[in-house]
């Protein structure tokens, strides 16, 4: 049976280029959607069997994102994709992690930019899709002050001066989303049972560190006398907890907002 | 937590109210007591041979008699008195010489005798008339003002001094309240001596004078404990105070009891000493603990000390001097009391009242130095008496307006500071805190330091909405204005759980490198830079956001049109070289729009990603890399700096990739003393670096290194390949406000 594969890219020329990255990447027979925008992308999920993948009887095994698009962006079909059962990645031209890192927390398995090298795409794709995402040093950075601000805010909430918060508007703002945050936790909310936002192993911190000071995956093997595939096992474990986490927030918000 | 608060409050309201109803009903009882003593209705003053003159009487039989003096005082069975006007003094508390005294109190309980009301008497006038008149009681309103004032301010005195007990009830809150009762006692017996009229005042008998000095002196022993026990507690206190009280016993029982000959000097003598001591116990605490407290008190103790031995001479003089001024001679130690008293009520709120108090003691200094200057001269040259008032007038004004900016200064101490001075400073701490959010807290510390210029400077974790000072001026409290955000510090220390607490205080002791104490001014002043700091900080922010929002926009545009259209462009090329052209170019072109969207990287944080960047890049051509960073420091990169060695360092490592062939390449990174070393070297077919053809990207290179402000070299490495060696001063990177764009694309891509 073919797999099924869905380009979403506004760029012909690009998703030409990715097409081909596509079928190169894998022996199996390939069946490529192509699609331009987001509604045209959410036509051909909805036809393949809709957002949840439940009913679909033969639902897209790959879906590549691009993040700017004429009507809106990838990321929201990313959110809508949630429990989508199909591996997705973000092809960008963005390789900074303002731009990444709210893909990923958005449950993207990993990530492509659009000017590497053609042999260098294939790589990579192949191996996003054996379950060895890559993980740029910015990236890792801002994960370790993802993790940090969650595992801080439970632990030692002050109470700030109101007038110096005014005047730190800039900085506070994340903190104060945060105690936001942990104030609701404790909360139960009944669709969620798992809230409790997890937090880094030491060892998933020390990799994500070395990771932002540009070492590679084998590198950090040999430093932190390991085993390669462990190292990229805690790779994939922050991931996964980094998407795990995301939902829970999103799932507090909603719950906050009485959307939920 | 209120309640437990605000219940021992309670209690002590409670206790001070039935205090001040007995003060003032001691007042009341007293004024009450006065008005009854009999008097003759009628005014007098001092002629020149010392005989009483009348000047107004509302009694019919005196109108004819005034200017008439006073020779004699008779009445049926009493022997008649011959009245010295020299002597008709309520108190006898400021007589030097004991003869004087004695013949003044002997004369006070004679009149006593003599002026019984109801009972008429015959005065008989030196120039042989006579009248014949009734004493009746005074009654309330010839007290006369000076009296009610008094009386007001020793009540004052003596509820300051009851309060400072209630609030914390302790050894040197309990001397002060003495001190305050002793004053306060003071004050009444002068308000009783300041009741004009011929009448008898004395309520004492003999005592008085003997009464008012064992107060003084108490108080002055009082005041010496005080002084061994704060602000330094200091070695000898506890000898020294039982000697004292000692010495105080001895004098009181020798004054009370015994008629203590020469009592007037007796009694000065102490006083005086005590002044000095006083000054130089508070040198020594300040050598030992440089507190401000001791050095104000030291300078109001040698004021208080100078003007009491003006006071002294100036009574020890009083037989020497023409009769009319004697009666100017009384107001000088009522004047000198009044001083004394109002440093004594102040003393505790000196933080507060700081203002206020230095002018009042200003007045009463200027006044007793006045009177002094003015008596001294009639008695020293014997002027008359419009001559002496007018010099020492003019001698007091002159002393006073040469010497107020100066005694102002002694007093309280000046701010180090101007106004320019401390905009200066406020300026260029809020581009400081701007730049350096990490330091937020050092600099506002540095602020407060120029500004106040305290022995001691810190921060402390805790919290005060607005500044506060405490240890009565000692010290003073001030909110951080902008905390320091360790969000933009980077990932160093993040899980360190024993990071020490954030500081949310400023500290500050002993302003003035001791000299002074802070006052309610200071509070308000440093209140105020805080505010406007906080103004500046935030005003700089929006200009930067409005500023990087726009370089936002720019970048996005760039990105989405440039980009887009350069990677169509790079999917169409004809060849791989155009391909990697292209690449290169996007490449340069995403290096410039990340370099306009942010405004600083950690140098930490770019080696990572250059690191990662190189090693991907030199992955497919089969080349190894030996890489390593060392930093000293922890910088910030400018844009300009940034993009700069980002683009060098590519282009550096684009040179391997393309021409050298090399199979390892080394990288090292330093940065020390403020300037980044970096080698690039290869093991690749480099040849001689002078042979070289231009247009390697060489040039784009050199120029971006001489933008940097570094230098560069090429030379062949050994075995072979080629090596790089660059030198960028990264030191104390001025951040322009306006970041300069960088020069784009000035390397063409080998």
């Amino acid at each position: 049976m073919a797999v099924k594969v869905l380009i979403l890219e506004d760029n012909p020329a690009a998703r030409e280029f990715l097409g081909r990255v596509v079928r190169e990447s894998f022996s199996d027979t390939i069946t490529i959607v192509e699609a331009g925008d987001l509604e045209s992308a959410r036509r051909a999920v909805r036809i393949a069997g809709g957002a949840q993948g439940y009913h679909g009887v033969d639902p897209f095994k790959l879906i590549l994102v691009d993040l700017e698009l004429p009507d809106g962006s990838g990321l929201e079909l990313l959110e809508e994709l949630r429990q989508y059962p199909a591996t997705k990645i973000v092809t960008t031209l963005y390789s900074d992690d303002e731009h990444l890192f709210p893909a990923l927390q958005c449950g993207a398995d990993g990530y492509l930019l659009k000017e590497d090298r053609f042999e260098l795409l294939v790589e990579e794709l192949q191996k996003i899709v054996r379950g060895e995402p890559p993980l740029s040093p910015a990236i890792a950075r801002r994960l370790l002050g993802h993790f940090r601000t969650h595992t801080r805010t439970g632990m030692n909430r002050r109470i700030t001066d109101e007038a110096n918060r005014d005047a730190l508007r800039t900085g506070t703002a994340t903190s104060t989303f945060t105690s936001a945050l942990a104030f609701a936790a404790p909360a139960p909310v009944e669709i969620e049972p798992t809230l409790d936002l997890p937090a880094l192993t030491p060892r998933e911190v020390e990799v994500l560190t070395f990771l932002s000071k540009g070492f590679t995956i084998k590198e950090i093997a040999a430093l932190m006398s390991i085993k390669w595939f462990t190292v990229n096992d805690h790779i994939k474990s922050i991931y996964r907890k980094l998407n795990v986490s995301s939902r829970a927030e999103a799932a507090v918000l909603a719950s906050k907002q009485g959307l939920v | 937590m209120s309640q437990s608060r605000v219940r021992p409050m309670g209690w002590r309201r409670l206790l001070l109210l039935p205090i001040a109803l007995l003060a003032s009903l001691v007042v009341v009882v007293l004024a009450r007591t006065l008005a009854q003593t009999p008097d003759l209705d009628a005014r007098w003053r001092l002629d020149s041979s010392g005989h009483l003159q009348l000047t107004a009487s509302d009694l019919p039989p005196l109108r004819a008699a005034v200017g008439s003096s006073l020779d004699v005082i008779v009445a049926p069975g009493v022997a008649p008195l011959y009245v010295d006007g020299r002597r008709i003094v309520n108190s006898t508390r400021w007589i030097a010489s004991d003869d004087e005294r004695q013949a003044a109190a002997r004369q006070q309980r004679e009149m006593a005798r003599l002026l019984e009301p109801g009972t008429p008497v015959l005065l008989g006038f030196t120039d042989r008339t006579s009248a014949r008149v009734t004493p009746h009681a005074r009654g309330y309103e010839t007290l006369g003002i000076t009296f009610w004032l008094l009386c007001g301010l020793g009540l004052a005195l003596e509820l300051v001094g009851a309060v400072v007990l209630l609030v914390r009830l302790d050894l040197r809150n309990l001397l002060y309240a003495v001190m305050a009762q002793c004053q306060a006692a003071q004050l009444l017996l002068a308000a009783v001596d300041a009741v004009p009229g011929i009448g008898s005042l004395s309520l004492l008998g003999g005592h008085e004078a003997s009464l008012r000095m064992a107060l003084d002196v108490v108080t002055c022993a009082a005041l010496l404990n005080t002084t061994l026990l704060y602000p330094t507690p200091l070695p000898p206190r506890r000898a020294l105070a039982w000697l004292t009280w000692a010495a105080t016993l001895a004098f009181s029982v020798a004054a009370l009891a015994f008629d203590l000959p020469q009592a007037w000097w007796w009694c000065e003598a102490p006083s005086l000493g005590t002044g000095l001591l006083v000054a130089g116990l508070l040198g020594w605490s300040y050598r030992i603990t440089p507190h401000p407290y001791a050095t104000v008190m030291r300078r109001l103790s040698i004021v208080t000390t100078g003007s009491l031995a003006l006071v002294t001479i100036v009574v020890a003089l009083n037989d020497r001097m023409p009769g009319e001024v004697q009666s100017l001679v009384s107001a000088v130690p009522v004047i000198w009391t009044v001083f004394f008293a109002s440093l004594l009520l102040m003393s505790p709120f000196l933080a507060r009242s700081q203002h206020m108090m230095r002018e009042f003691a200003m007045l009463a200094g200027v006044s007793t130095l006045a009177t002094s200057v003015d008596l001294l001269f009639v008695a020293v040259f014997s002027f008359n008496q419009f001559a002496s008032i007018t010099t020492s007038l003019f001698v007091a004004l002159g002393v006073y307006a040469a010497s107020r900016q100066w005694l102002l200064d002694q007093l309280i101490g000046t701010r180090a500071v101007t106004t320019e001075r401390l905009f200066e400073h406020l300026l260029r701490i809020a581009r400081k805190v701007e730049e350096q959010p990490a330091r937020a807290a050092d600099w506002q510390l540095e602020l407060f330091h120029a500004v106040f210029q305290p022995l001691v400077a810190r921060h402390e974790p805790g919290f005060t909405k607005t500044t506060r000072w405490y240890e009565g001026g000692a010290g003073l409290l001030v909110p951080l204005a902008v905390e320091q955000s360790f969000d933009s510090v980077g990932t160093t220390s993040q899980f360190d759980d024993g990071e020490p607490p954030e500081p949310r205080l400023i500290v500050l002791r002993f302003a003035e490198r001791g000299q002074r104490l802070f006052t309610a001014e200071d509070a308000r002043l440093a209140d105020r830079i805080v505010e406007q700091l906080r103004r500046a900080v935030a005003h700089d922010r929006a200009i930067e956001q409005g500023r990087s929002e726009e370089r936002g926009r720019i970048a996005q545009d760039l990105h989405d049109d440039i980009g887009a259209r350069l990677l169509t462009l790079m999917y169409k090329a004809p060849n791989p070289e155009m391909e990697d052209y292209v690449r290169h170019t996007l490449q340069d072109l995403k290096t410039l729009t990340r370099g306009l969207a942010a405004t600083t990287h950690l140098l930490s944080h770019a080696a990572g990603e250059w690191k990662a960047d190189i090693v991907q890049r030199l992955a497919p051509t089969g080349c190894t890399l030996e890489w390593s960073f060392t930093q000293d420091v922890e910088i910030q990169l400018n844009v300009v700096q940034w993009s700069g060695l980002t683009r060098i360092l590519r282009e550096l490592v684009s040179n391997i990739i393309a021409h050298a062939k090399a199979t390892h390449a080394t990288i090292h990174a330093d940065l020390r003393d403020g300037r980044l070393k970096l080698t690039v070297a290869d093991n690749g077919i480099g040849g001689t670096p002078k042979d070289w053809a231009t247009g390697l990207g060489l040039g784009g290179i050199r120029k971006r290194v001489r933008t940097l402000g570094g230098t560069i070299a090429w030379q062949q490495n050994t075995p072979d390949g080629v090596r790089c060696d660059v030198s960028v001063p990264l030191a104390s990177p001025a951040t322009p406000s306006i970041p300069a764009p960088p020069t784009w694309p000035g390397a063409g891509a080998g």
